[in-house]
């Protein structure tokens, strides 16, 4: 990934960011002594996973997918977080990522190159996935 | 317990609770933490996950570890933590076939569009119960020189679409988008829209769909005829929300399904003899039966749901909390019902030997007690 980040992709990838490395990335934008404010949570909740099967086009909501969410403000800029699972800490340091994002502040680079690591791992893990997978292609034969 | 007519027991129900707890925390075993549970009990883990009505594996282990291994006990736990837990978001509307497959077959047809893909199963082979004492050494593996996944076995094309091209399907699609009920917030009741009754059979306890789907086979129903299984699918979907400040989709994360096509030769009165049509199931995590049996219900539920009681069936009986929750009452005390029922027994036994109606009854035609 290259090409300039969209905001949503970077929400995404630090969605999937591993809590260490966010934290400490976030601990790091704070050590300037900005003003935080946190807005929202970060809060335990589920979202309610909406589906449009495939035969009649119609929507229907199979369960609900547990998550965290968080928005906070710094420097003056809002940011906001929102990712699978309860980890509070994880959802409130990539809300902190993403302002620092949107503010264009000094570690705006080193949240880039993160979510360019998570997206590497991604590709990575899909290629190994693939690897155990792919063996168990089967073409049965038909009796005539 | 409102009709239980039972109060007190206090410290003989604390006793019972301390023994249960006892004997499962402090088992003369090493503990099994939620990561043992999550990776060797997956598909245990995953049913309770669908029943239970939220997707997170460490909660559903944890719910499997506390219920010591029964799935309805932990889907009840984990439906009663969802009551806890506000809901922050209605995801975007999921479209399956952005689905990356694990596993994809097409007992229908052997060469569809992409791979019949095994994936992870032993449905090919004969299983018998192994015992090892302690865990098993790794088989050595071969490398393999693997290509890089296409997309076309990343999200391979839908057998559906392909039986639309061949015109072999009754197109019902809909052209209106009404909005999905939500039976978390409203029991249905039927007449009910499609959307509660995917819903419930997606929250269905397993078991009572397979028979539900198993009676509708071969017991008196007969609304599933000759079914033959189009995609089933093992897979991860997509878990999309708008941005609170763009306004634009995010992928926030993954959530595993099972999905499955069921297709039904039609062969009613005032069905397109020369078409097929199509049912549908999709369920969270690896649940094969769930998904091909709601899949049968489905195609059955739209051809006979409101012609007999199958859609209230579906509605009202597969719920395992349900079902189970009333079930799990009887256990109860009944001291006031049943001391009810033998007093009236004995009142129709005075009535009976002091009137001129025969003491022990005999079998009238009109089946009417005295």
């Amino acid at each position: 990934m290259t090409e300039v980040m969209t905001r949503e992709q970077r929400c995404g990838l630090l969605a999937e960011a591993e809590t260490e490395e966010l934290v400490a990335l976030a601990d790091e934008c704070l050590t300037d002594g900005v003003p935080l404010r946190v807005l929202s949570g970060p809060e335990v909740g589920v979202i309610a996973a909406q589906v449009r099967e495939p035969v009649l086009a119609e929507r229907f909501l199979l369960g609900d997918v547990l998550a965290c969410r968080a928005e906070v403000e710094l420097a003056g800029h809002r940011g906001w977080s929102i990712r699978m699972g309860d980890d509070r800490a994880a959802t409130l340091a990539a809300a902190v990522l993403d302002a620092e994002v949107q503010g264009a502040r000094p570690r705006s680079a080193r949240v880039e190159q993160l979510c360019r690591e998570v997206a590497r791992r991604r590709a990575e893990r899909d290629a190994a996935e693939w690897a155990e997978l792919a063996p168990t292609i089967v073409e049965f034969e038909e009796l005539t | 317990m409102g009709y239980s007519g039972a109060r007190g027991g206090l410290e003989a129900i604390l006793a019972a609770e301390d023994l249960v707890r006892r004997a499962r925390d402090q088992a003369d075993a090493p503990w099994a933490p939620t990561g043992q549970i999550t990776a060797r009990f997956r598909l245990a883990v995953d049913r309770v996950m669908g029943e239970g009505g939220i997707y997170h594996e460490p909660t559903a282990a944890a719910a499997l570890r506390q219920a010591e291994g029964d799935p309805l006990e932990a889907s009840h736990l984990v439906r009663a933590h969802r009551t806890t837990l506000p809901r922050l978001a209605v995801s975007e509307p999921t479209d399956p076939d952005e689905m990356i497959v694990l596993r994809r077959i097409v007992p229908a047809y052997r060469a569809p569009e992409g791979p019949q893909l095994l994936g992870r199963t032993t449905d090919y082979t004969g299983r018998l119960l192994e015992q090892p004492a302690d865990r098993p050494e790794p088989q050595p593996r071969e490398p393999r020189d693997v290509r890089e996944r296409t997309e076309g076995q990343r999200r391979p094309g839908r057998f559906l679409d392909l039986l639309r091209k061949l015109d072999l399907v009754t197109d019902q699609r809909r052209r209106d988008d009404p909005e999905p009920v939500d039976i978390t917030r409203k029991p249905p009741r039927p007449p009910a829209a499609r959307s509660a009754v995917l819903s419930s059979m997606a929250r269905a306890e397993t078991g009572g769909l397979v028979a539900m789907w198993y009676r509708s086979i071969l017991g008196p129903d007969g609304h599933v005829h000759e079914v033959t299984m189009g995609e089933i699918r093992h897979g991860r979907l997509p878990l999309r929300v708008r941005h609170p400040h763009t306004g634009n989709p995010v992928d926030v994360g993954e959530f595993r399904v099972t999905e499955a096509e069921a297709i039904e030769n039609l062969d009613g009165p005032d069905e397109d003899r020369t078409k097929l049509d199509v049912g549908y199931g999709l369920c969270f995590g690896h649940n094969e039966r769930k998904a091909i049996a709601m899949a049968s219900m489905d195609i059955a539920n739209r051809r006979f749901g409101r012609s007999g009681p199958l859609e209230q069936l579906l509605l009202l009986t597969v719920d395992g909390l349900d079902s189970a929750g009333f079930l799990e009452h009887l256990k109860l005390p009944h001291y006031v019902t049943f001391r009810s029922i033998v007093e009236r027994k004995q009142a129709m036994r005075v009535v009976a030997e002091t009137s001129a109606v025969p003491a022990v009854r005999l079998a009238d035609q009109f089946a009417k007690e005295f």
